[in-house]
């Protein structure tokens, strides 16, 4: 149980780049992913913009089925997986497939699979719907689809805690690893883009109409995004033996719930405040230790103001001497995806020390006066990072990362 | 070390009960609650039973405040971990908000929600859909709910891992407890009865009935079976560290002794039938209790009256307890309940801990053929009298997720 977990391959597929270098020049170049909806019509509503994947060909990433086949969600956690595999260089021939296994996240699962069978349900009737498609909707699809693709027979799991699913995952995978139930997980979280997020969020007036700006006093909300962060996670003796890359060593994780209310944040932050608690004690750290905190920072209004006040009441005076960047100013919320895809950032920050920024920062919030490392990525040691992530539900999350020294 | 985790508390809302001494009555008697749907129209389709809690009303348990916009599955939900805080004496002058924990399988539940609200975005204009409406349509909403009304803040999660998820749910929590992450958690699973999902499930053709010259029974192991019938369940198990539980006198139901997990990524067909992945996890789940074939009593089986589902799981019981598998009792309680998806699993262990502490094993009913691939002891139709020691409960996706978990009585 006092197994030490280390992260030895990632793979990202976003709205900035599909590939883990392309992605992280993005990221550190301040690289907006943000564009006009295509896939619907947008006319009725009063915004009008997301962050979509571009350039995704299935048979860059997937041997087996099609296109059709498979749903988007699959689609990109298998070519993410793919990546982080290929960037372990364990070889998928050196692996024990009994003892391999997948903790995903997600939001909305295959939603787009459902928005196109009630799209046929609605205009041709429900006997026009191909009963295949419908079965491919549940979110169980896309755990299952990464196992099958990859011939995986460990634990396959799928923790659908919204927008902290990611982290939920990854602290799964980790347990699974620690208590020995399994020695690989490939962990993450995917989710494409849905229409029903993207409908339901307006109808909360929680879109921002041209970028997402957060922790700045003009943030006006956030963008919904598409994409899949996963990482392969090992023991460190397994990642020793075999000579691995290691990026990082997850140290520990805290979770919490709000109980608060479905959708608004606890205005003090009581559940967040606990989950980061609860994470620096499983790390066995001080707040004192952390450089990095990748925030949650959707970029709405009370989210922003909530986290700043929660990262205050934990790290106290060391709170000003953070830095501190939400990267969904550039990829807009991935939603299960997010806090995957930003754990990766993490790693890749330590393994690099180099911060990505918070682009879209204009005018400082009094609220929320910490260091956001506005528009300009920052140079710097990181040996430990902090990700935040909450969710509708209040179902908080905080996961820590170390650099691996030995 | 590990830390032993005990079962101190149940609750269950199903077709065949509200209250556990009513479930337990009616599932030893053989009584089952599969009856004609009340809940939406099915006139237009050949399958027309379900098994429907007839005699829920969320506001018995939650009040009548704030439970207008949420859905059947997290009513369902809220009201079985009001139920389960009640059956296990815990509140929170006993265990702080921060020391309890929710963990719920629910994978089909939501889906109705989410087309709902799809749908009358079509109709009526995204612009008209009820922003109230929005926080049904995350698969976490059901979990959320019950911390909310049950005031558990230390820890939730969700696990939508299809027919596999109640074990799952189980799973998490007790490898949470086992890591020491936590006091005590709710654990269980649920299906709210909704018209897409039986829509979804009749026209893929899995329901019984639906298919021509098929009567419509649930009749699991039986000759004649052609399908499941759907049915709604919420059930959850309060398991705490078994430390804990002693320290407060909690009364203590059985033991979780051990669980394992496997996935089967190979396609299944009723003549190609891969068990290793099956025998593998009961394998799992067996080290993990530090028991044998010949320590179990008695297997609560996931067997719902599909034609190769049902199959698969007797040749992985006969897979692994080779000999011994015809002196193990099994039985299927879908036979009664009809397959309640999320809530199977945990219905399944609810039916076990009431195994261990009444001596009683439940039957399988609407048995009558038999069907020389299934050759088990399925305790037909009448339950039997024995003493109990450990169940194996089982869920065998064919999503390909596998789990099992042994649950023992507590000495």
């Amino acid at each position: 149980m006092d197994k030490r977990i280390v992260i030895t391959g990632v793979g990202v597929i976003s709205p900035i780049g599909n590939k883990n270098d392309v992605f992280w020049d993005a990221l550190i170049s301040g690289t907006s992913g943000v564009s006009e909806i295509t896939a619907f019509d947008t006319s009725v509503f009063k915004v009008h913009r997301g962050c979509f994947v571009k350039d995704f060909n299935y048979s860059d990433y997937i041997s087996s089925g099609s296109d059709r086949e498979i749903g988007k969600g699959s689609q990109f956690a298998i070519a993410a997986a793919k990546l982080a595999i290929d960037d372990s260089k364990v070889g998928l021939d050196n692996i024990d497939p009994e003892r391999t296994g997948v903790s995903i996240g997600t939001t909305a699962g295959e939603i787009q699979i459902l928005e196109k069978v009630n799209y046929i349900r609605f205009e041709k009737g429900e006997e026009s719907v191909d009963p295949v498609l419908f079965q491919r909707h549940p979110c169980v699809n896309m755990p299952s689809n990464i196992s099958i693709e990859f011939g995986l027979k460990g634990p396959s799991t799928i923790i659908p805690t919204a927008c902290a699913a990611g982290n939920y995952a990854i602290g799964y995978a980790c347990d699974l690893i620690k208590l020995g139930r399994a020695d690989v997980m490939l962990a993450g979280g995917s989710d494409p883009f849905s229409k029903v997020a993207f409908v339901g969020f307006s109808r909360l007036n929680a879109i921002a109409p041209e970028i997402c700006q957060p922790f700045d006093k003009d943030r006006k909300g956030l963008l919904v995004g598409e994409g899949a962060g996963m990482l392969l996670l090992e023991s460190l003796e397994g990642a020793l033996a075999r000579n691995a890359n290691i990026y990082a060593e997850i140290l520990g994780y805290g979770l919490s719930c709000d109980g608060y209310h479905i959708t608004i944040p606890h205005p003090e932050g009581n559940g967040v405040t606990s989950a980061m608690k609860k994470a620096l004690k499983s790390a066995r750290i001080k707040p004192e230790d952390v450089q990095y905190v990748s925030a949650h920072g959707t970029g709405t209004v009370a989210n922003d103001k909530a986290e700043t006040i929660s990262i205050k009441r934990v790290f106290g005076e060391h709170a000003k001497k953070l830095a501190i960047s939400s990267i969904k100013s550039m990829i807009g919320h991935t939603m299960g995806a997010a806090s995957a895809i930003e754990a990766i950032a993490c790693a890749l920050a330590i393994k690099e020390s180099v911060v990505p920024p918070t682009i879209n920062y204009e005018t400082k919030d009094p609220e929320c006066d910490l260091d956001f490392v506005p528009n300009v990525k920052r140079e710097m040691q990181v040996d430990i990072a902090m990700n935040n992530a909450y969710a509708f539900g209040g179902n908080n999350s905080s996961l820590i990362l170390k650099k691996f020294t030995g | 070390m590990n830390s032993r985790l005990v079962i101190t508390g149940i609750s269950i809302l199903s077709p065949i009960g509200v209250n556990k001494d009513a479930f337990w009555n009616n599932l030893t008697n053989g009584v089952s609650g599969i009856k004609d749907i009340t809940l939406f129209d099915v006139s237009k389709y050949k399958s027309k039973k379900a098994g429907e809690i007839s005699d829920f009303d969320a506001k018995e348990y939650l009040g009548k405040k704030g439970i207008r916009h949420i859905d059947r599955t997290s009513l369902l939900v809220s009201s079985a971990a009001k139920l389960v805080m009640d059956d296990a004496k815990v509140t929170h002058e006993i265990y702080s908000e921060e020391e309890l924990g929710i963990v719920i399988g629910s994978t089909y539940g939501s889906i109705g929600s989410i087309s709902s609200f799809d749908l009358e975005g079509l109709q009526e204009g995204p612009t008209f859909v009820n922003p109230m409406d929005f926080p049904n349509t995350v698969l976490n909403a059901p979990a959320s709910r019950a911390s909310i009304f049950c005031k558990a803040t230390g820890l939730n999660s969700t696990i939508s891992t299809g027919v596999a998820s109640g074990l799952d749910a189980i799973i998490y929590a007790s490898d949470f407890l086992r890591l020491g992450r936590g006091k005590a958690v709710l654990a269980g699973g649920a299906h709210g009865l909704t018209a897409d999902i039986f829509w979804g499930a009749y026209r893929s053709g899995v329901l019984s009935g639906s298919r021509n010259g098929g009567i419509e029974i649930s009749a699991p192991f039986d000759k004649r079976r052609n399908g499941f019938i759907i049915g709604e369940a919420s059930a959850l198990l309060m398991i705490e560290r078994l430390e804990d539980a002693l320290e407060r006198n909690a009364n203590i139901y059985a033991e979780i002794k051990g669980y394992g997990s496997t996935f089967n990524p190979d396609k299944i067909s009723h003549e190609n039938i891969d068990t290793s992945q099956g025998v593998r996890c009961i394998s799992l789940a067996m080290k993990d209790a530090g028991l044998s074939g010949e320590d179990i009593s008695y297997i609560s089986a996931c067997a719902n009256s599909s034609v190769t589902g049902d199959k698969m799981e007797a040749g992985i019981i006969k897979d692994y307890f080779g000999d011994h598998a015809e002196k193990v009792p099994v039985s299927a309680i879908k036979s009664m309940t009809g397959e309640c998806l999320d809530a199977s699993g945990v219905i399944q262990c609810v039916a076990g801990v009431l195994a261990i502490n009444n001596g009683i094993i439940p039957p399988t009913i609407n048995y009558q053929e038999k069907d020389e691939e299934c050759n088990l002891d399925c305790v037909p139709d009448n339950s039997r009298e024995s003493e109990v020691k450990n169940v194996l409960v089982n869920s065998f996706s064919d999503t390909g997720n596998i789990s099992s978990i042994i649950i023992s009585k507590y000495s």
